[in-house]
């Protein structure tokens, strides 16, 4: 099912690439990843060993933070995972958020240059999540807050001394898309609410949780009803706070991926069912279906085939008195001293005549 | 398990009547007294030339013969419709919830859009029901009427089946889903 990695497939590509490759060469790539996401990589063979990777991602809440840097945390934190093998460059380059210098000179062994390799595709996350933290900072102990990741489907964020919550309101295009998203958000519901896990409780409800109350009305309006997670301390404890963040963020990209293969799946089963059901009626035709028809001709004629090797070793036998019996048919009949007969008597002589000769007698036949 | 041995025993008796409804329509019991009608070749006794099925037009109401209405329950219902040269059977597919609804709508339209695959289907259902199909003496004349009538009835069945089949297996999908996402937290 739907696994939303957090690391960036393409930048592991391209600086695996670049660092397996014997002699410098020049890289300059722009990507773009979950549409507003955007990367910048840059090398050149005069530095071949600094690589520039820019990033430039949304601001998560324009309310919060709407400046277009980055905020303190996120700066702290990034150098932080990253001090072994990159350097923060400030300003970053334009149009883009960070600007980070990879240098993996540092590091000797291979194994530790594809752990750090993996690291770097991890920055979006850890950008998300330090962004994440720092607007739940500036909450205080409780409060709601609107977060923008995906521009058509905002969602919010509140939260209590005890717990943070994620509610989403979920909005779909039609009722197909409903009814499928409904059975699954029923299912987490009961899943999020009964297990004994350490997945953080889900709730489900068509009406805005009591936290939403003095929201604007078209961010309440919904057709999916919302779905709340609270996330507690042990969620976002260490390393785990990116990982929720991220988890979190994706949660509406999950759940239309899950509509369109169940869609999809509904399809083709479909599609299955409507074969066996038109060879039903292909039956019922008088001559049938041609399929069947060959079949049936095929066997039949292999049926025809062995009755006739059965009876040609019967007839093999008499095959000879056979022919001997069409022979004699067709030869005159002969009465032995007939022709002596004939010859001695000149009784009743035979004309023998030709069809020309017979035109010419002109013959009639009597009535 | 004793219900559900209860719901395929009406569901057998629901077809079963479905079955013999359809037998006396296109006169497949040679009984007299039951089937003074069977479907023929029968041009329209309005418009010259024409020949219409007559349980379509509904012009001459001494063609036409009393529809017979077969209910299971409330959500599930059949229409015999007979008339001299066609048949008429519409039916209603039970929905007995949302999803049940969503996933009946979309297969009965997905097999009206490709009607012509079964020849007797009709694209537009009758009003009230979910799908109907038209049989005339045509089809008779080309079909074994007893395969007809065991596809009919197959169909009511496969439906059933079917739509089942696709709630229990979005649901199944949906809790699977459900752990995987549930389980990324941990």
């Amino acid at each position: 099912m739907a696994f939303f990695s957090s690391g960036s497939r393409a930048l592991v590509e391209i600086l695996t690439g670049l660092q397996s490759v014997e002699r410098p060469m020049p890289v300059d790539h722009t990507l773009f990843e979950f549409g507003s996401i955007r990367y910048h990589l840059q090398a050149s063979i005069t530095d071949s060993e600094n690589i520039y990777l820019s990033i430039s991602t949304p601001s998560l809440s324009y309310e919060a933070s709407p400046s277009s840097g980055l905020p303190e945390i996120t700066l702290q934190e990034t150098r932080k995972m990253y001090h072994k093998f990159a350097e923060i460059i400030e300003p970053a380059k334009e149009g883009y958020t960070l600007t980070l210098r990879l240098n993996f000179s540092g590091l000797t062994r291979p194994k530790d240059r594809t752990k750090a390799i993996n690291q770097i595709s991890l920055l979006q996350s850890v950008i998300l999540s330090s962004q994440l933290k720092d607007m739940l900072a500036s909450l205080g102990s409780s409060g709601t807050m609107k977060l923008v990741y995906n521009q058509r489907d905002p969602f919010f964020v509140s939260k209590t001394p005890v717990k943070i919550s994620a509610i989403f309101p979920m909005r779909f295009r039609d009722d197909t898309d409903l009814a499928i998203a409904s059975s699954f958000f029923q299912e987490l519901q009961d899943l999020g609410s009964t297990s004994s896990s350490r997945a953080p409780r889900c709730s489900w409800s068509p009406i805005p949780p009591p936290e939403l109350r003095g929201e604007y009305v078209h961010h309440l309006t919904t057709n999916g009803g919302f779905v709340s997670f609270d996330i507690l301390a042990r969620h976002v404890k260490g390393r785990r706070a990116a990982r929720t963040a991220w988890i979190l963020l994706n949660f509406q990209s999950y759940v239309k991926y899950h509509i369109k293969c169940t869609r999809s799946y509904i399809q083709s089963r479909m599609r299955k069912r409507l074969e066996i059901m038109t060879e039903v009626i292909d039956d019922a035709k008088f001559r049938g279906n041609d399929e069947s028809r060959k079949k049936l001709q095929v066997r039949k004629r292999s049926k025809r085939r062995s009755i006739k090797f059965a009876r040609a070793k019967k007839l093999q036998k008499g095959f000879k008195a056979v022919i001997d019996k069409i022979k004699r048919l067709r030869l005159r009949i002969r009465v032995k001293g007939l022709d002596r007969f004939r010859r001695h008597c000149q009784c009743f002589p035979v004309l023998k005549l030709t069809m020309a000769q017979r035109k010419e007698q002109k013959y009639q036949k009597l009535e | 398990m004793r219900l559900f041995v209860a719901l395929a025993n009406t569901l057998r008796l629901y077809l079963t009547c479905i079955r013999n409804t359809l037998e006396a329509a296109m006169c497949l019991q040679f009984n007299l007294r039951v089937c003074l009608l069977y479907l023929q070749n029968f041009p329209c006794q309005e418009v010259e030339r024409h020949n219409k099925p007559e349980v379509e037009l509904k012009t001459s109401p001494e063609l036409l013969l009393n529809p017979v209405l077969i209910c299971r329950n409330e959500a599930e219902k059949c229409l015999i419709e007979t008339s001299i040269n066609s048949i008429r059977i519409s039916m209603k597919v039970k929905q007995a919830d949302e999803l049940e609804n969503i996933l009946a709508k979309k297969f009965l339209r997905f097999l009206s859009m490709r009607a012509e695959a079964f020849q007797v289907l009709r694209r537009k259902p009758v009003q009230g029901y979910d799908i109907s199909f038209l049989i005339t003496n045509y089809h008779c004349e080309d079909m074994h009427k007893h395969k007809l009538i065991d596809f009919i009835v197959q169909f009511m069945e496969d439906i059933d089946k079917e739509i089942s089949e696709l709630k229990l297996s979005v649901n199944t999908r949906g809790r699977l889903v459900a752990t995987e996402f549930l389980k990324q937290f941990i």
